[in-house]
């Protein structure tokens, strides 16, 4: 295999800055979703599974299903809120 | 990294800029983070009215409540 056919999959290889724009991009898109996935999982979890039994009842299950998406709201209108005020 | 790169100008403003989003990300997941404790207590399938307002002036009292320790921080 020749290595010098195609640049190396890592940042800077003859990439443009676009190129590298987008790479970034989308791995900082990837960094917000992870750091909301944990959010919502511990935030959720405290809301929704009181007693935890020997299996996530169906009322358990509805609740994170809802808390998931008010939390997504919550940060929506926080975050409305706070643009607001920046006048 | 090509040495060129370094100094592009469009890639220093894309990373400044990328860096104050993150910033007010973090601010906008801290504040929603306490004032979903405070005005939250269980999800509904929807926010009622006394939910939404609390929540938006959750995050200004936030502010309000940040002027006011850094006044009285450099007192």
């Amino acid at each position: 295999m020749d290595s010098y056919s195609s640049p190396p999959p890592h940042m800077g290889g003859g990439q443009s800055p676009e190129a590298i724009m987008e790479q970034l991009e989308a791995q900082f898109a990837e960094a917000y979703a992870e750091e909301m996935l944990e959010t919502l999982r511990a935030k959720c979890f405290d809301k929704c599974v009181t007693s935890p039994g020997s299996s996530l009842s169906s009322g358990e299950s509805s609740c994170v299903s809802r808390c998931v998406d008010r939390y997504l709201e919550a940060t929506a209108i926080i975050s409305r809120s706070l643009m607001s005020q920046q006048r | 990294m090509d040495p060129s790169l370094a100094n592009n100008p469009q890639l220093i403003q894309f990373l400044t800029q990328e860096q104050e989003r993150a910033r007010a990300n973090e601010v906008v997941a801290k504040i929603t983070s306490s004032c979903w404790d405070k005005c939250v207590e269980k999800p509904g399938s929807k926010f009622s009215s006394s939910e939404t307002s609390c929540l938006s002036n959750c995050a200004l009292r936030y502010m309000d409540l940040t002027m006011l320790i850094m006044k009285r921080f450099q007192q």
